[in-house]
């Protein structure tokens, strides 16, 4: 069957697309809920998952087509750091920031006393424990990343462990956790519930960074391009939407109902600031900024999971390039009409100016910023 | 193999699986069930303090990542049964995928001694999906029935048929339309709404 056959009939094409229940899968419900599916020859079956393992193995497995993923699960399925190896393809970013760190309150007070979070952690007298939510997950690179930054090393000062964000409130609430870093609405929930206290935007550990992607498998994104470009574009659509203040309660309210988030609207909307998205904000176009797969976005994590010991290899274009379907996603943003940047590296501004990578950078991994010199260049490259 | 050997299993009962039965027959099997964990902050704590060779935990339960974790962390800790037929092979493993089952285990443990285990949580699982299909099957033949009665009732009142007449033009109707009796009902009850 060629690609083109997909769309030969007027019935628009069943596709499953996985997603986890957090604010940022806004994208695959605004795509749904507009019809902008279905007015490009789409049907978008939206399933929920339970898990980022369930997303991995029914991705590998063929039973979702495509899905909401974090930035780094696509990472640890195409280098096999996390369950069986399997070749991915990013075909967009889906948005940027809009995640966070929580701290229990009494912690929470005395780092917004100044206290440091090292100080804070020696006067505990046992390790931290905290929570994130995949191992190669976004999550967990934003938490490792704002520990080392501030001198604790997130393996041998703190015990980190993955709770489902769903049950983050709860297991604070029983005295298992000291905090958490995860995506909303679940630090709103905490706080609702009185047991977590918000300390840091991820967007101040990381200004601007990538967070979910629309993830398929390769052979899919070689095999059917024609579909994997109109995915872009819908989805691509539904961003530029989201961004629109005027569709914000809109977008809540939908996130809300039963077979999404299943939780009031005003909760969603909590740490969701009540302005047009500028740098920093929970995003998801900036006029097509966000969603460009950047090379240097991936690098970063490439280098992270070098620098903690998970990956032995060298961080490089060559791990990247065949993950970004970037000539689809040229073809998309073009039919949508959005701008595409100059470069596909991009400047970043990290909470230590990128000086954390080499300050836990294990024996053998001393050399491991030598082939992230390129990146680091990048990133650091301020005008 | 015998389980006189004993295997240390931890089961993970946090979603509508039937755990407990699937605990009772590992148990008269004799296998050493040391606990069931209700959530991920159980399921860490059970864990660490209990140190289980073999955990089954249902493939769609939101605990899977806690796991997960576990495995990229620790070499001593349960990992993944890779589970992928290019990659495992086992029979019951694959049988056990489709089953919803997930298993991770200790790395020494030998496939021959886990096959027996994860067949019976496949079997457990399969039971109670199929037992569950029929619950709904059942529902749902009286759903239909209900909306076949009032079709054949609106059929009886607006065209002066006899029951027997009404049900014979909904048959033919429905034979003709390539539609369920229910179906064809239900569209002629959303119908008789409208014409009022």
């Amino acid at each position: 069957m060629t690609d083109n056959a997909d769309f030969s009939t007027s019935a628009p094409l069943p596709i499953r697309l996985g997603f986890v229940p957090l604010t940022d899968c806004a994208p695959l419900v605004a795509a749904r809920k507009l019809g902008l599916d279905r007015a490009h020859g789409l049907d978008f079956q939206l399933q929920r998952q339970p898990s980022w393992a369930a997303v991995r193995d029914k991705l590998i497995a063929g039973q979702l087509d495509a899905a909401q993923a974090l930035y780094g699960l696509v990472y640890g399925m195409q280098l096999g750091l996390s369950g069986p190896q399997c070749d991915m393809a990013i075909l967009m970013t889906l948005n940027q920031n809009g995640q966070g760190i929580s701290l229990a309150p009494p912690l929470a007070e005395q780092w917004r006393a100044g206290v440091g979070l090292a100080a804070i952690a020696r006067r505990l007298g046992r390790p931290l424990v905290l929570a994130h939510t995949f191992p190669t997950g976004t999550h967990a690179m934003w938490l490792y990343y704002w520990l080392a930054a501030q001198g604790v090393h997130p393996f041998r000062d703190v015990k980190c462990v993955v709770i489902p964000p769903p049950q983050m409130s709860q297991a604070m609430q029983a005295g298992m956790l000291d905090g958490f870093c995860a995506g909303q609405p679940w630090h709103a929930v905490a706080e609702r519930d009185g047991v977590a206290v918000p300390v840091a935007d991820s967007s101040s550990i990381w200004l601007d960074h990538p967070e979910k992607v629309l993830t398929c498998r390769r052979d899919m994104a070689r095999q059917r391009p024609l579909l994997a470009q109109r995915l872009i574009q819908v989805l691509l659509l539904a961003c530029r939407w989201l961004d629109r203040l005027e569709n914000r309660a809109q977008a809540a309210a939908w996130l809300a109902e039963d077979d999404y988030l299943a939780m009031p609207a005003a909760l969603i909307l909590r740490h969701w600031p009540n302005r047009a998205p500028q740098s920093g904000d929970l995003r998801f176009c900036d006029e097509g900024r966000v969603n460009f797969p950047y090379r240097s976005d991936g690098l970063w994590f490439l280098q992270q999971y070098r620098r903690w010991g998970m990956w032995q290899g060298e961080p490089g274009a060559e791990w990247v390039d065949p993950l970004n379907q970037t000539e689809l996603y040229r073809a998309a943003a073009g039919l949508c009409g959005l701008p595409l940047p100059d470069s596909a590296d991009r400047d970043g501004v990290l909470m230590d100016d990128m000086t954390g990578p080499t300050m836990f950078a294990a024996p053998h991994n001393a050399g491991a910023n030598r082939g992230a010199d390129a990146l680091l260049q990048c990133i650091n490259r301020r005008s | 193999m015998s389980p006189s050997s004993k295997l240390r299993l931890l089961l993970v009962n946090d979603t509508a699986r039937p755990m407990q039965q699937l605990h009772d027959a590992l148990t008269r099997a004799g296998y050493h069930v040391i606990a069931q964990a209700q959530g991920a902050a159980e399921l860490l704590q059970l864990v660490e303090a209990q140190k289980p060779d073999v955990i089954i935990i249902d493939t769609e339960s939101p605990s899977r990542d806690t796991l997960e974790q576990l495995a990229a962390m620790g070499q001593a800790a349960p990992h993944p049964v890779v589970m992928f037929a290019e990659q495992g092979g086992l029979p019951a493993i694959q049988a056990a995928v489709s089953a919803g089952v997930t298993a991770y285990v200790v790395d020494r443990i030998a496939a021959e001694r886990l096959a027996p285990i994860i067949d019976m949580a496949r079997v457990k699982f399969e039971e109670d999906a199929k037992l569950k299909k029929r619950l709904a099957d059942m529902e749902q033949q009286l759903a239909d029935r209900k909306l076949i009665e009032r079709a054949k009732g609106l059929l009886m009142q607006r065209r002066q048929l006899s029951e027997a007449e009404a049900y014979a033009l909904l048959r033919s109707q429905a034979m003709q339309s390539g539609l369920r009796l229910a179906e064809l009902s239900r569209q002629l009850i959303d119908a008789s709404k409208l014409l009022g």
